[in-house]
C-alpha cells in the first residue's frame, strides 16, 4: 500500500515536470519512461519484411518523413525549447523507426484496407521508441494499422534549432480504436468549397486518426456534384459551372481520402433537401421555391422530390445508381432529413399521383425509402439514413441500415431500441456551426437553432454508450462532427473545423471513458493540466502545419498548464 | 394607383442592388450601364498634391481593376452583358478641393481630433461617359469618395461596368469616432495582420483604430525607456511590436484615414508588468483567480505607491511620442478591490498617507491623465471610471461604455463624451462558448453571438434626451482575444464590423432586409481583396436579396 502510494507521488511528479505527452488521440495503452530521445541527423523510417510495399504506404512513409524534418513546434512551456537544451544534449539518438506487419498477415494498399467494410478494418499498432540504442519499432496486422503508428510518431517530437527531441522515453503504445467509425461531415452546398480546401481537411483528419468523411455533397441551395447519368443537374444546379466538383475531382478527393486511411461516405440528401434539382429537372421537384418557405421546408428554397411520382422513383434509382457505381465504398447516405408534409399536400402533381395509385404520402415515402436503399444495397453498400426518417417516419429500413442520429442525443436510446445501427451526431453535442447567430434576414433578434456554441469540452464530454444497454453497445459504430455551411466557406473553414473536431476524434478513439478509466466528464478531464494540455500542443502543430486552428485560450495560459481552469 | 405601386414594387425587386457600404447620406442613381475605360485616369487638380493621397489614388487603381466582382445575381455578370454594348465609357475621375482649400497629406487629416476632421465629399459620375468628380474640403474627404468610387463598379468577361449611372453623392458621416478594437495582448497579431485589417476598415471608411496592445498576459508594445517590459513581458521575442512596427502601423492608419488610439489598460489588467518589476504589481497570479480577476491571471498595479504612480505617468508620456492621436486611452475597466484587500504594500501605502483607496485612485488617476494633457493628449477611459469609481476626470474625457448599453444614460447624465462599445451589441468574440479549461458546459459570459443584424439595429441615442444625445462620439465594434489568433481574426471581424461602420456613418435607423444584399457585397468585394470575410449565408441566398428573410 505504501508502496503503490509511492509510485503514484512519482507519476504525478513525472507529470508535473514534463507535462502531459501530446499525442491526440490519447492511445488505449501508453508507458512512459523519463529520458530524452532525439532523432539523429539522418533518422530514417525503414520497412521491414515488407516485400514489394504498396505506393500509398510508400508515400505515407514519405510524408512521416517530411512532417518530422519540417515540423517546428517548440514544447509549450514557459521558456519554450530553452528549457529542454540541458536534456536534448545528453538525449539518446535514434537513427531509424523499423515498420513491420505481424507475421501471416498480408500487405494490401492503405487504400484498400481503408474502404473495407466498417466492422472489419484493422487499425491496430504497437509503437516502441526505446533508450537502448535499438531502433524504434512499429507493428501493425494493416498497413492501415501502420498509418495509424507513424500518424503517432510523428506527434512524439519537438523542434529546437532544428532537433527533434521527446522527453519521455522509452515509450511503448499498444493501440487501437474503440469505433471504427470516426467522422466529420461537410455541408459543400449551402456554401461552396474548393477541392484544395477539403483535400486540407482530409490531412488535418488523418493527424487525428479520423476514418471517415461524411461528404453532404448536395442541398436545396446548389448541386455541386457531376452525375454522369444527369450532367445537367450540375450544370444547371450548381452556383457556377467553376463550383462543380467533376468525376475527377471525386475520384481524387476519394483517393487522396482512402490513402490517407479515410474512407468517404456521400450522402445524396433526400427526398427533401432537393430543390437544386429543379434547376435541370422542374418535372420532379414539388413546391419548389415556394413562399412562405417556412410552411415548406426548414430553411429556404422549399422543395422536394415528388415521392408518387413513378417517373422521379425512376429517376431517383438512376441518380443513386449512377453515384454508387463511381465510388469504391462500402456505405452510402440517402439522407431523409426534415421532410415537410404541407409540401406534398399542397402538390397538384403528388394529389394526382398518390389518387392514381391509391396510396397515402406515407405509402409512398415508404416506397421511396425502399427504392433507394434498394439501388444502394445492389451497389454492395450500407445504406445511411437520418434519425428523424426512422423515428419521426418508422420508415421501413434494411437491417443492415445504419442511422445517423442527428436532432438530439438522447435519440440514440430510441434508434437502438429499434436494433439499428447507428452513428452519434447530436446537435446538442456536435454540431460546429451553432452559436454563430442566426443567418436569416430581416431577424435582428434571431439566435443559432442550435444555440449555444458547441465547445471542444462539450463535445468531449460526450458518452457513446449513454443510456445504451449493454446489448445495444455492439450497435454503436461511432460518430462524427459536422459543419453545415450556411455561415460557412473556404474563409472560415479551417477556424471554425479546427481544433474542436479533435475533441470527436479521441471521443471515438478512446471510447466511453479515457484509456485509464476515467470518464471523459469527471473533474478535471479538461483541465489545462489534461486534455487541454494536449489539445493545445495540437492546434500548434495544426497551425504550424498550414491549417488554421484557433487558439482556445490566450498564449499566458498555454504555456502554464492548468492556471486557467475554471477553479484554479 | 394600384398599377404604379405594383410597378415600384418591381422597380425595387429587379433594380441593380446598390452596393455602396456605408450607404451615402445623399444619393441619387440611375440605370444606365457605364463602362470603365481600358485608358480610364484618375487626375488630381491642384498643385502640392501630398505623397499619401497620390498613393491611395494609386490604389483605388488597383481596385477598379483588381476586385474583378461579378455581381451578385442569379446568372452573375453574365446578365448584364447585353447592355456593355451600347454603354458609354467613362475616360476620366477628377478628384479637386473646394475653392481655398489647400492640400494637406491624409495622415495629417486624419490625426486631427475626430471632431475636426472634415470627411465629406460629393461625387458625381454622369451617364454620358463625361467625365466623373470628387470634390471635398481635405483629402480626407477625396479619399472617402475614392472608397466609395470603387464600390460602384462590377466584372464581367474584362469588362468593367456599373449598372447605376449617373449616380450623384453627397456624403458625410454621423459621428465622428468610427472604430475597430484590437486585443493583441490574449493573443499577438503580427503587424501584416493589422494592416490587412486596416485596408478592410478604411474600405468601409472607419477611421479609427483603437489598439488594446497590452494587457495581464503579455506585454507586446517596445517602450523608449521602458523596454524591459515588453523584453520580459512578450510571449516571445518575436511577438513584440518595435519602435518601427508601431511607426509602420500608425503611418498605414493615417495614410488610410483612420487614426491609432492606443490604450494602455490601468491599474487592472496589469500582471504582466509584474515580470519586470514585481514590487509595483499586487497580488499577482493570486488564486483562485476569479477571487482577484475577471480572468486569468490576476494582478494590478500598485496604484496607491506613488513611486507606482511615477512610474505609469512617465511610462504614458514615453507611449505618447509613439502615437500622434489626441486619442490616449488609460482604459481603467474591471479593477479588482479583493486583489488590494490581501496586499501589504498597498495597505501600508494607504495607512501612511490616510487616504481610502478610492482617494489614492483618483490620485493616481489625476497624475497619470496630467501627464497625457501635456502632452495635448485627450483622455479616453471605460465606463466603471465614471459609474463606479469617484475619480476626478477632465471634462473632456472620453468614456467607452463596455458593460451593457443600460449604461449609457448614466454616463450621458454626468456629461462625458460617450463611445459606443457595448458587449451586447459590438462584441465580435461573444458566442464561442466558454474558454477557461475544466469547463465542459461553460458558456461565453456574453452570449449570444452578436449578429450583424443585431449591431445593425442599434440605438445610439436611445433613452438619451436632445441635449446627452449630442454627447454621442460615435462606435466601435470590438474583439477581444482569448479565443481569437491570426487564423480567425478576418471571419470574426469581417464582415460583422461593417455594420458599425454603417451604423455610425450613416446614422441609425438603416433597413436590415435592403442592407444585407449590399452587405453581401462589402464580403465578396473583401474576398476580392485578400480579406477572409465568411458568408452570412448560402449563396442561394446572396443572388437572391430577399428571398431568405425569415418572414419571405
Amino acid at each position: 500500500m505504501a508502496h503503490q502510494s509511492l509510485i503514484a507521488v512519482t507519476l504525478l511528479a513525472l507529470l508535473a515536470r514534463y507535462g502531459v505527452l501530446a499525442i491526440w488521440p490519447m492511445p488505449r495503452s501508453l508507458q512512459t519512461g523519463t529520458s530524452p530521445v532525439k532523432l539523429s541527423s539522418d533518422f530514417t523510417v525503414r520497412l521491414e519484411g515488407i516485400h514489394a510495399p504498396p505506393a500509398d504506404l510508400l508515400s505515407a512513409i514519405a510524408r512521416t518523413q517530411s512532417r518530422l524534418q519540417s515540423d517546428r513546434l517548440e514544447r509549450l512551456v514557459l521558456g519554450r525549447g530553452t528549457a529542454d537544451v540541458k536534456a536534448i544534449q545528453g538525449a539518446h539518438v535514434l537513427a531509424s523507426l523499423t515498420a513491420t506487419l505481424h507475421s501471416g498477415f498480408p500487405v494490401r494498399p492503405i487504400t484498400e484496407e481503408t474502404i473495407r467494410a466498417i466492422d472489419s478494418k484493422s487499425e491496430s499498432y504497437q509503437l516502441l521508441v526505446p533508450t537502448d540504442h535499438a531502433d524504434a519499432t512499429l507493428v501493425a496486422n494493416s498497413t492501415l494499422g501502420l498509418l495509424r503508428g507513424l500518424t503517432t510518431f510523428e506527434q512524439l517530437w519537438y523542434d529546437y534549432k532544428g532537433t527533434k527531441y521527446m522527453l519521455e522515453g522509452p515509450l511503448q503504445v499498444v493501440d487501437e480504436p474503440a469505433f471504427p467509425y470516426r467522422g466529420f461531415s461537410l455541408d459543400t452546398s449551402r456554401n461552396f468549397y474548393t477541392v484544395t480546401d477539403i483535400l486540407r481537411t482530409l490531412d488535418a483528419m488523418s493527424w487525428v486518426k479520423l476514418s471517415i468523411l461524411y461528404w453532404r455533397i448536395i442541398d436545396s441551395q446548389s448541386f455541386p456534384l457531376e452525375v454522369e447519368a444527369y450532367p445537367e443537374l450540375s450544370q444547371k444546379g450548381a452556383y457556377s459551372l467553376e463550383e462543380i466538383y467533376t468525376r475527377d475531382d471525386v475520384k481524387q478527393v476519394v483517393k487522396y481520402a482512402n490513402e490517407r486511411g479515410i474512407d468517404v461516405v456521400m450522402e445524396l440528401d433526400s427526398p427533401g433537401h432537393t430543390t437544386a434539382i429543379s434547376a435541370a429537372f422542374p418535372e420532379h421537384i414539388a413546391c419548389a421555391g415556394k413562399t412562405p418557405w417556412s410552411r415548406y421546408a426548414s430553411e429556404p428554397p422549399a422543395g422536394q422530390l415528388r415521392i408518387a411520382s413513378p417517373s422521379t422513383l425512376s429517376f431517383a434509382s438512376t441518380l443513386f445508381s449512377s453515384v454508387a457505381s463511381s465510388l469504391p465504398g462500402t456505405m452510402m447516405s440517402s439522407g431523409g432529413d426534415e421532410v415537410n408534409l404541407p409540401c406534398w399536400e399542397e402538390d397538384a402533381q403528388t394529389i394526382s399521383d398518390l389518387a392514381q395509385r391509391n396510396l397515402t404520402i406515407a405509402d409512398a415515402l415508404n416506397g421511396f425509402i425502399q427504392t433507394v436503399q434498394g439501388v444502394i444495397k445492389a451497389h454492395g453498400k450500407v445504406p445511411f439514413i437520418k434519425s428523424d426518417m426512422v423515428l419521426t417516419h418508422n420508415a421501413p429500413v434494411v437491417n443492415e441500415t445504419v442511422v445517423v442520429v442527428w436532432q438530439k442525443s438522447a435519440d440514440a436510446t430510441a434508434v437502438a431500441s429499434k436494433g439499428l445501427r447507428l452513428i452519434h451526431q447530436p446537435s446538442d453535442y456536435f454540431y460546429l456551426d451553432c452559436g454563430g447567430g442566426a443567418w436569416l434576414g430581416d431577424d435582428i433578434f434571431g439566435n443559432s437553432w442550435c444555440d449555444p456554441f458547441k465547445t471542444w469540452q462539450r463535445a468531449y464530454s460526450f458518452d457513446p454508450y449513454a443510456n445504451l444497454s449493454i446489448a445495444q453497445r455492439s450497435l454503436v459504430l461511432g460518430g462524427q462532427m459536422p459543419l453545415w455551411s450556411e455561415q460557412s466557406s473556404p474563409e472560415n473553414l479551417d477556424p471554425i473545423v479546427w481544433p474542436r473536431l479533435a475533441a470527436g476524434a479521441e471521443v471515438f478513439w478512446t471510447g466511453e471513458t479515457l484509456p485509464d478509466g476515467s470518464p471523459r466528464l469527471g473533474a478535471n478531464a479538461t483541465s489545462g493540466t489534461r486534455a487541454l494540455a494536449r489539445l493545445h500542443e495540437l492546434r500548434f502543430r495544426l497551425v504550424d502545419r498550414g491549417v488554421k486552428a484557433i487558439a482556445l485560450q490566450p498564449k499566458w495560459c498555454v504555456l502554464r498548464s492548468g492556471e486557467c481552469d475554471l477553479y484554479s | 394607383m394600384k398599377l404604379v405601386a405594383l410597378a415600384a414594387l418591381l422597380a425595387t425587386a429587379y433594380a441593380p442592388v446598390q452596393a455602396l457600404w456605408p450607404q451615402p447620406r445623399s444619393i441619387e442613381t440611375g440605370s444606365s450601364t457605364l463602362r470603365l475605360a481600358p485608358n480610364f485616369q484618375i487626375t488630381v487638380n491642384g498643385h502640392g498634391v501630398p505623397g499619401d493621397f497620390l498613393s491611395a489614388v494609386s490604389r483605388t487603381k488597383q481596385y477598379l481593376f483588381g476586385d474583378k466582382l461579378e455581381r451578385l445575381v442569379v446568372g452573375r455578370g453574365a446578365v448584364d452583358e447585353p447592355k456593355f454594348a451600347k454603354a458609354k465609357s467613362l475616360q476620366r475621375l477628377t478628384l479637386s478641393l473646394e475653392h481655398g482649400k489647400s492640400f494637406a497629406s491624409i495622415t495629417s487629416e486624419s490625426q486631427k481630433a475626430p471632431e475636426d476632421r472634415d470627411e465629406a465629399y460629393r461625387l458625381v459620375v454622369p451617364a454620358d461617359g463625361s467625365g466623373a468628380t470628387i470634390t471635398a474640403n481635405s483629402t480626407l474627404g477625396l479619399f472617402r469618395g475614392l472608397a466609395t468610387f470603387t464600390q460602384l463598379w462590377y466584372e464581367h468577361d474584362n469588362t468593367i461596368y456599373t449598372v447605376s449611372a449617373p449616380v450623384t453623392i453627397q456624403d458625410a458621416p454621423a459621428y465622428p469616432y468610427r472604430g475597430f478594437m484590437l486585443d493583441t495582448a490574449r493573443n499577438f497579431f503580427p503587424v501584416s495582420d493589422i494592416k490587412r485589417t486596416l485596408d478592410a476598415m478604411s474600405w468601409v471608411k472607419l477611421n479609427q483604430f483603437h489598439w488594446h496592445v497590452v494587457d495581464s498576459q503579455s506585454f507586446p508594445l517596445q517602450i523608449p525607456g521602458f523596454t524591459d517590459l515588453a523584453e520580459k513581458g512578450a510571449y516571445s521575442s518575436s511577438q513584440v511590436y518595435s519602435l518601427s512596427d508601431v511607426r509602420d502601423i500608425v503611418s498605414y492608419a493615417g495614410e488610410r484615414g483612420i487614426d491609432v488610439m492606443v490604450e494602455i489598460d490601468t491599474p487592472g489588467h496589469t500582471a504582466i508588468i509584474a515580470q519586470a518589476h514585481p514590487e509595483y504589481v499586487a497580488c499577482p497570479q493570486a488564486t483562485p483567480w476569479a477571487t482577484y480577476a475577471n480572468e486569468p491571471p490576476a494582478g494590478q498595479l500598485r496604484f496607491a505607491n506613488s513611486t507606482v504612480t511615477t512610474y505609469i505617468a512617465n511610462l504614458f508620456t514615453a507611449v505618447t511620442t509613439l502615437f500622434p492621436s489626441t486619442l490616449f486611452s488609460t482604459g481603467g475597466d474591471e479593477l479588482n478591490t479583493n486583489c488590494y484587500a490581501i496586499d501589504e504594500p498597498t495597505q501600508a501605502a494607504l495607512n501612511a498617507t490616510g487616504r481610502t483607496l478610492e482617494q489614492a485612485l483618483d490620485v493616481f488617476t489625476q497624475k497619470t491623465h496630467k501627464a497625457l494633457e501635456v502632452k495635448g493628449k485627450t483622455p479616453v477611459v471605460w465606463e466603471e471610471m465614471v459609474l463606479v469609481h469617484n475619480v476626478t476626470l477632465s471634462p473632456q474625457t472620453k468614456v467607452l461604455v463596455w458593460i451593457s448599453s443600460d449604461d449609457v444614460k448614466a454616463v450621458a447624465e454626468k456629461g462625458f463624451k460617450i463611445i459606443h462599445a457595448a458587449s451586447d451589441y459590438f462584441y465580435l468574440d461573444c458566442g464561442a462558448g466558454g474558454w477557461v479549461g475544466d469547463n465542459p458546459n461553460g458558456n461565453s459570459w456574453c452570449d449570444p453571438f452578436k449578429t450583424w443584424q443585431h449591431s445593425y439595429s442599434f440605438d445610439p441615442t436611445a433613452n438619451l434626451t436632445a441635449e446627452e444625445s449630442k454627447l454621442i462620439y460615435g462606435g466601435e465594434h470590438l474583439l477581444w482575444t482569448e479565443q481569437s489568433g491570426p487564423q480567425n481574426l478576418d471571419p470574426i471581424v469581417w464582415p460583422r464590423a461593417a455594420s458599425s461602420a454603417e451604423l455610425f456613418w450613416t446614422g441609425p435607423g438603416g433597413n436590415i432586409s435592403t442592407a444585407l444584399p449590399r452587405l453581401h457585397d462589402v464580403a465578396y468585394r473583401m474576398r476580392q481583396r485578400g480579406v477572409g470575410a465568411i458568408s452570412l449565408q448560402p449563396e442561394w441566398c446572396a443572388l437572391r436579396p430577399g428571398a431568405c428573410d425569415l418572414t419571405a
